[in-house]
């Protein structure tokens, strides 16, 4: 028994090495100018605030990935963006999956508040998150993330809730 | 197990210091963390 207490008590202290290095490193990226890989980063600070009509998005479609801000919470996560007939999407997998809901919280904020800022290409966009549940608009755009993406995203998964769909639209 | 311990105590302490002031250990941290995620929610 006492054996089994010690084997225990090493793997703990063991595991705190790396559970420190993972707490040290998202805590540090919550200071900064924007994410990194998977941890949140800071408000979107750097980068011209674009103002007027909306640009031709046919850009984005180059772009592997965007930085996005919610305004609430003010944290920033790195994702994938998709344009479909000059609008532009982001989602996130994972929501059907208990992990991928702790992990993957934004969509939930979103859907609370949705207003965001983008960060592509240096350049800042303020945005609305709208989520978009079903319609027929999903069978193209969940072609043109499986185009652009090694993504599974399907309109079955996005109707069943799998994957959280939002169009980033002009704030107004 | 005193021993043990202190060491324990010492490799923590170095690694936040790693993590905080040795460039490209965080970026190391973040890309490992992000493999055994994206498994883990697969």
């Amino acid at each position: 028994m006492k054996l089994f207490r010690r084997v225990v008590i090493v793997i703990f202290c063991l595991l705190l090495i790396p559970i420190a290095a993972v707490a040290t490193a998202g805590a540090k990226q919550r200071f900064e100018d924007g994410p990194n890989r998977v941890f949140s980063g800071g408000p979107l600070v750097a980068g011209e605030l674009h103002s007027g009509p909306d640009p031709d998005w046919s850009f984005v479609s180059e772009v592997p990935t965007i930085e996005m801000q919610l305004l609430s919470p003010a944290q920033s996560r790195r994702i994938w963006i998709a344009e479909h007939e000059n609008k532009i999407y982001v989602w996130s997998g994972y929501m059907g999956n208990p992990i991928g809901r702790i992990w993957k919280r934004w969509p939930v904020q979103a859907e609370r508040d949705g207003r965001a800022v983008i960060r592509i290409n240096g350049v800042r966009y303020e945005r609305q998150l709208k989520r978009i549940q079903s319609g027929d608009l999903l069978d193209g755009l969940t072609a043109t993330i499986t185009e652009k993406y090694p993504s599974a995203t399907t309109r079955a998964a996005v109707e069943a809730g799998d994957v959280w769909v939002f169009e980033a639209a002009p704030r107004s | 197990m005193k021993n043990f311990y202190i060491f324990t105590a010492a490799a923590v302490v170095a690694t936040i210091l790693a993590v905080l002031f040795v460039p490209g250990v965080d970026d190391f941290v973040e890309r490992t963390f992000q493999v055994y995620l994206g498994r883990a929610a697969r």
